[in-house]
Parts: C-alpha cells; structure tokens; sequence
C-alpha cells in the first residue's frame, strides 16, 4: 500500500458510488458508531519508518505504523513519542491521528494534536495533500494538520505524519496511592497534588473497579508517574511522601491502563474544568459499581468511564451511563462518547458536525460523501 | 459613504479616511513593505466589531484586521482597502486562578495580561519578542511563538476557545472554554490563519504556574559554528530548555552599542543564552549537564544570571535586537525560516557565504532551541541598488532553508512577505486545500485578500475580478505582493 495506492481506491470508490470505512490496522479503537460503507480501506500494509533523525527529535512514519514499532524505533535511541492512547499499541498511529486519541502522558506533553508536525492525507477526491512540514515550528500555511487530526477519516486519509518526540527521561518513576479512605482525606490529598508544586508525567486516579482491573489492589486508588534526571524525580518522590504512603509500582503498569478499556461497551470521556473534577473526584470514585470503571486526570480535566457488558446491553447499565453522564455533563462539561453500541449512538450523540463551517469543511474534502459516512453522526 | 457609514458605528474620531493620517497603518514590522490603505475603522467594543464587520459584509468590502501592527510579514497591509483595527477591544473579560485560564479581548497586550495574572503565580507562556506591544489577536492570528515556546509550545497549545465573528457577520464558537470536544479541530484551523478566517472577538487562553526555579546562563563563543554545534548538542541530550537563543557576533555588538546593552561580551562570535526552568532540584542538575556541553564544546565561559535583574537584561538585549538594528540602517528585513537542528551549522555557514557574497551585512539572532533562524539585514530602502543584493541575499538563505528541509516560516507568518515562497514547499493540490479551507470561512474572500496562499493557486478563484489569473497570469516574485482587490468606490 502506498499513498498512490490509497488515491486510486478513494477514486475508484467514488466512480463506483461505493463509500469506504477507513480502517488502520483494525486493532482498537472499534468507535462502534455505525458507517454506511460498501467496502473497508485499511492502512495496515502501508508501515514503517520513512526518516528518522534522533538529533532533531522528529520521526516521519507510513500511517500504518503500529504505535509498538514506534516505540521500539525511539527506544534504541533512548526517545519516544510520549503518546498513550487506550487501547492495544498494536494499533496505528494514522488511527491514533485520526482519533485524537491520547492517554495520560497528554496533561504533561500535550494531546495527538500538540504532537503532530505534519501530515500526509488523500482527500475524498483523490488528492494527495500535505500540510505542515518536518520541522518542529511552522506556521506556513493554513493549519491541516490540526484539520486532520481528530477528524476520523472524514476529511481525509492519512497515509504519513511527522511527530515530535521527547527524550526519555534518565528515571522514570511511577507510584500508587490507595484512596479507599473517606472521601474528605481523599479530596484533600487529591487537592494537594494537584496544587502542589510536583510535576508528574501522568496522574491518575481510579476507582475500586479500574485499579482491581488492572491489579494494584480493591480500592479506589492514585497512579503517579515520574520522570526526568535523578534528582528531580527524588525530590518529588520526596514530597509526596509528605502528602500521602506511596508505594513504588513498576513503570509498565501504563500499558495494563491502556487496556482499562477492556472488552467496554461504551466508553464515555467528560472533559471538565479541572477545579470541577478534583472537587467530585471522591465521590465518582467511591461510587463502586462493578460493571464501570472510572478514571480521572484532574490536571487534564478528564473523567473517563467505561461500562462493560456480558453480553445485550440492558437498560439499567444504559441508565447509568447516561446518569453519570448527566450529573457530570451539566453545561460546564463537554461530553465525548468514544464508544457506544450502534444502535444507541443516535439516540444520545447527535452529529458532531453539524455547524456551518464543519459540514462546509466535509464537503469541500469530502465532496462525494465516500469517506467514513457516518462516523460522525453525518 | 463609507466612512460616514462606519463612522455612525464606531463614532467619528474612531474612522480615519485622511491619506495623511493613514500613513500609520501602511506598513507593520517590516517596513520593506508599504501599501497605503482606503481607510482605517477601530471599534470599541464587540457589538462595534461586529457591527463593522457585518456592515462591510452587507457592502461586500474586503478588509484587513489589524492588531498592534507589530506583524513581520507584511500580513496586516491593506492595499486600498478598509483597516479593521482592533486594539480598542483591551478587556480582560475573566481570569479563573484556579482554573488557570483567562478570557480576553483580542486587543489585550501580552504583557499586560502576563502583568495581570502575575500577582497569582500565572504566566501566559507564548512570549514574543514584541510582548510589550502585540495584541492576543494578533498573537492567534499568527500563531505566534518567542523565545519560551521551546519547551511551553506556541499560540495553539495555549488557546482553548474563541468566539469568532465570520467575514460574513455570523458569530461562531470554536474550540471549548472547558477544555476537550469533539468534532473537527476548527480552533486548531483558525489559529495561524492570518486574519483571513475572520476575527477573533474573544479569547480563552491557558495559564501556566510560574516555574518554581528558573536559571540563565549565557554562554560565550569564538566561533558561529562552535556555538551551532553545542545547541546541536543540548537538544540531543534531552534535556528541553525553557529557551536556548543565539545571537551572532554583529548582534551582539549591534545590541552593546545600544540603549539595550546587555553586558554581552563584545569579542564574541557567538552567545547562546540558555534558561531552564522547572522544580528546583531538577534545575540545578541540568545546569551543570548545559555547563558541560557548553564547555565541551569550546565555550570560553558560561555565566549564570546572579539574580532576576541580571536576567531580566539578559533578556533585554535578546528581545529588543531588532529594536538596536535601527542604529545600522532605516529599514530592517528579517527572515523566519526553520530547519532541522541538526543542520543548523551547516546552514549558518551558508548565511556566511551569501552574505559575503552580496556585501550585505547578515545578523543572526535567534530561537536555535527550535531551528527557528532570523537572519536580518539592515539596510536602506530607499538605495535600490541596495535593495536588489539584500533581497537576491534573503532570497538564497531561503532557498538553502528549503532545500535543508525546513519551512518557510516558524512564527511570523507567510503574509505578502514570503506568499511567493509558498510554491517551493506545498504542491498544488496542497494549496488548492489551504484554498479550500479559506473558502469555507470566507466564501467571498473578503477577509484579508491576497495574503498566505497565492491567489494563483486557488483553483476556482480565477475568474473573480481582480485575480492574478484574470489580468493575465504571472507568477508572483518573493517579495513582490499579489494585488489585493480594490475597495468599490
């Protein structure tokens, strides 16, 4: 597969009036909202390194690129691109970019799109376009980039990108506190790593159900991750001890987070005024319902619930998740529904696209409605 | 008409229509470029903004936002056209300290607003070197960076919403003031668009917690590329500096003799001033790793600023550099190129050669962390021989630029100045989407016409009067503007 390859099935879609669902490598990421598509287009033969120059931090990839290879190119030369999306890292970084898909190295480093350089995408006419470029600052021309990440395939396919990475630090640290005290101790401790001057990579906070998930114990607990040389990260080791018993977990608890998402029927992201979240956080984690898994970046302002199912979706799981979804939703909130099964998604997300200058948008890339119809809510 | 019109909207004293009174606003930060405007409306408060823009749209008028009018890029020249100026609009709206984020109207100043949430511990991390006098607005329009923008990133990682009036008068919301949505990334698009998506009417912008320890150091180099090669050196290593900044021989000396003068040393080739910041402990230890590479790599001394004055000068001479450029010469051009860090010696030998080359007078001062070049030359516009060699100079440093992989531009925007450049980096189909991209915000192209994507290259927009394509194609030149399109009288 090649980018010439994409073009020529994105044109032959269109002559044949056959829409297309753009798959990556089909791993994750199964957003569950229906596509009305004839036929699947999927970018996992269209892998690997395109140029990689550790000197200027940046790495140029085929869209196809499972985020693992990505990972294990960087390490060799003690790099990475600090991106963390849930979901297997077999998935690709084109999905990732897609997606907008990110983890919780995002309140430290910065969302899919702080970390995008440049693109590589076919529009729904063929064209090929770039935009962006390969240096870490650049504003020439109108921002595609930004245009394209978070724009599931609609826009256009992404075949390449170029990404900014980061050294990995010399230590990297990472942490559990338990939170199964009263919800007062918990808020407090909450309150004061948040406003404390710690700088961790990532901090998130779990209920009973995510950090049984992932094994590190039956009550609600708090991941902290640091890193950086030594001596910073002693020094907040340090300070947190003072606020809390931290036990020292090791660092590749990050990839079982990543798989917090399970086997989910719905996977539901609020995203908040942090102030907002920290002051809830107890009470959303102390609410222990087996069947949903919640997790909060209070830095990010993120609450993220995932809600399991055996097998139908019954309606006293779908009540809670619309009322969870509702009590955090009120107007402060944005609701992000990452996941949902089909038959839900028009009853409780509307189209996301629906404003003027969106839909202008869709049809000037997208003129004859071949890519990922649907996806959106379209 | 017209100014009577915008007159009853912004009241009389707020329309400028003089040619003599106009001359103000016929050129931004780089003099180079002068186009005289029809006329220059400033309204006061957002319902007056909006009340222009709709009464422009309804009269089908093109027009051109302006902010402070401190832009390097040629971006905010109206050719004949109406000057929407918008540094009246000066309200902070909210801060949320606890939030750490603040609304605010476009005209805001960014050290106002840096002086504003300081009580509170906050900064507003984009920084650009015209912080004393650029607008927020201007700052979006252009995704401006600065020297922080290294490790804090630049006007888009740090713009969380804005209310945007269209070109056709409708009120749009982009992004969220709460933090993540879905649907496409429309704030992500309009950031950087050069005043040709509409304007920005209200602002919501990231705060950032003051850093607990900061520390300049100022290394001091015999050679350009010794210098060039250790910022190689600290970006491989790792470690991201809050700002690692290069100033060249003849800046240096350029800045001493001037009100600004740093207390860099006169001898130097080269200086890179380099701060880190961040928690205490890890600050001291990367002090000594900067120290290292820097003495490795054959510093004669690194200096570590004493105390907050001591930087605070620091600084001064690096930010007011194009300022002491006016002792050299009446007009200064500066270029915006990035390249690949790793090339940076290999490009700074180039800058040597051609300004040898054309006798001209190369200074180089510059965000190095980022690649970010800003060769400048001081010379005299009104010497047309002059003129020729320095433009033939800027012309082949770009072309090395491109050729090493770079872009034309980091953070001062594609404007008239570099629209003929646009060519040699995006492919057609590229452009025709940037086009497109336009098209949906500003249908009739009214918003800032002829800037950012050659007119030429637009697929569709041949036949509109006035176009390139319809007078008769003809490439633009580097530095040569395309036309803008004529007010209807």
């Amino acid at each position: 597969m090649s980018t010439e390859r994409v073009a020529a099935a994105i044109r032959d879609s269109v002559a044949a009036s056959r829409p297309l669902r753009i798959s990556g490598r089909g791993m994750w990421l199964d957003a569950g909202r229906p596509v009305r598509a004839d036929a699947t287009l999927s970018l996992k033969d269209d892998s690997g390194v395109v140029s990689y120059v550790p000197g200027d931090l940046t790495l140029t990839v085929r869209a196809g690129t499972p985020l693992a290879e990505i990972a294990d190119v960087t390490s060799e030369r003690d790099q990475w691109l600090p991106l963390d999306p849930y979901g297997s890292p077999d998935g690709s970084i084109g999905a990732t970019l897609a997606t907008a898909s990110a983890g919780p190295l995002a309140s430290s480093f910065g969302l899919a799109r702080d970390l995008v350089l440049g693109v590589e995408f076919v529009n729904g006419s063929g064209e090929t376009i770039r935009g962006g470029g390969k240096v870490v600052k650049n504003v020439a021309g109108f921002d595609l980039s930004r245009l394209l990440t978070g724009s599931w395939g609609t826009l256009g396919v992404i075949t390449e990108a170029t990404l900014r990475l980061y050294a990995r630090p010399a230590v990297d640290r990472t942490f559990v506190i338990d939170l199964g005290g009263p919800e007062k101790h918990v808020t407090s401790i909450v309150r004061a790593i948040v406003t404390s001057p710690l700088a961790p990579y990532a901090l998130l906070l779990l209920s009973a159900s995510a950090a049984r998930s992932i094994g590190v114990g039956e009550s609600p607990a708090c991941l902290i991750r640091f890193g950086g040389n030594e001596a910073v990260v002693r020094a907040q080791v340090g300070a947190l001890s003072q606020l809390s018993r931290p036990e020292e977990l090791e660092t590749k608890i990050w990839l079982a987070v990543r798989q917090l998402d399970g086997n989910s029927h719905s996977t539901i992201r609020i995203s908040s005024l942090p102030q907002r979240v920290v002051a809830h956080a107890a009470r959303m984690l102390h609410e222990d319902i087996p069947f949903i898994r919640t997790s909060i970046d209070p830095r990010r302002g993120i609450l993220r619930i995932a809600v399991d199912s055996d097998g139908e979706v019954d309606q006293r799981e779908l009540r809670a998740d619309l009322r969870v979804t509702e009590e955090n939703g009120g107007g402060a909130s944005e609701v992000i529904f990452e996941k949902l099964p089909p038959e839900v998604w028009a009853q409780v997300s509307p189209s996301v696209v629906a404003d003027g200058l969106s839909r202008g948008i869709r049809t000037a890339y997208d003129p004859h409605n071949v890519l990922n119809p649907g996806i959106l809510g379209d | 008409m017209v100014a009577e019109r915008l007159a009853e909207i912004v009241g009389p004293a707020h329309v400028l229509s003089r040619q003599s009174e106009l001359l103000v606003y016929n050129s931004d930060g780089l003099p180079g470029y002068r186009r005289q405007p029809r006329l220059a409306v400033f309204p006061g408060t957002r319902d007056e903004a909006i009340a222009v823009v709709r009464f422009l749209a309804a009269e089908r008028l093109p027009f051109v936002p302006r902010g402070a009018g401190t832009g390097l890029s040629g971006g905010a020249l109206a050719d004949d056209i109406v000057v929407v100026g918008l540094h009246r609009l000066k309200k902070i709206i909210s801060l949320d300290v606890e939030n750490r984020r603040a609304t605010v109207e476009p005209g805001v100043v960014n050290l106002r607003l840096n002086k504003h949430v300081a009580p509170h511990g906050l900064l507003y991390a984009p920084d650009p070197s015209s912080e004393a006098a650029c607008t927020i607005g201007g700052n979006v329009a252009e995704n401006a960076g600065g020297p922080h923008c290294l490790k804090y990133g630049v006007t888009l990682n740090h713009v969380l919403a804005m209310t945007v009036v269209l070109p056709s008068g409708e009120i749009v919301e982009l992004g969220s003031k709460v933090g993540e949505r879905d649907g496409y990334d429309l704030r992500g698009a309009f950031i950087g668009s050069e005043g040709c998506f509409g304007l920005a009417l209200e602002i919501t912008v990231k705060l950032t917690p003051k850093p607990q320890a900061v520390r300049t150091l100022l290394a001091d180099f015999t050679s350009v590329d010794k210098a060039a090669h250790v910022t190689s050196a600290i970006i491989a290593s790792g470690i991201v500096p809050a700002a690692l900044e290069f100033m060249d021989g003849a800046t240096i000396r350029v800045v001493e003799d001037s009100i600004y003068a740093a207390g860099y040393p006169r001898d130097a080739e080269a200086i890179l001033l380099i701060e880190l910041d961040g928690l205490e402990a890890g600050v001291v230890a990367d002090q000594e790793t900067v120290r290292r590479i820097c003495l490795d790599g054959g510093a004669r001394q690194v200096r570590v600023a004493r105390d907050d004055a001591e930087r605070m000068k620091l600084w001064q001479g690096r930010k007011k550099a194009f300022g002491a450029m006016g002792r050299l010469a009446p007009h200064l051009i500066v270029q915006d190129a990035v390249i690949p860090r790793t090339k940076l010696p290999e490009i700074l030998a180039t800058i040597h050669a051609v300004s040898e080359k054309y006798s001209v007078m190369v200074c180089n001062v510059f965000h190095a962390g980022d690649g970010n070049l800003h060769p400048n030359i001081a010379y005299s516009a009104d010497d047309p021989a002059e003129s020729e060699r320095v433009h033939k100079a800027m012309v082949e440093i770009m072309q090395a630029c491109i050729a090493a992989g770079g872009s034309i531009t980091g953070e001062h925007g594609v404007g008239l100045d570099k629209l003929g450049y646009m060519e040699s980096i995006f492919s057609e189909t590229s452009l025709n989407a940037m086009c497109e991209l336009r098209g949906v915000f500003d249908p009739e192209r009214r918003s800032n016409p002829g800037k950012v994507v050659p007119v030429h290259a637009c697929k569709e927009w041949h036949g509109i009067p006035g176009s390139a394509k319809s007078r008769g194609a003809r490439e633009a030149s580097p530095l040569e503007a395309e036309p803008s399109r004529p007010i209807a009288r």
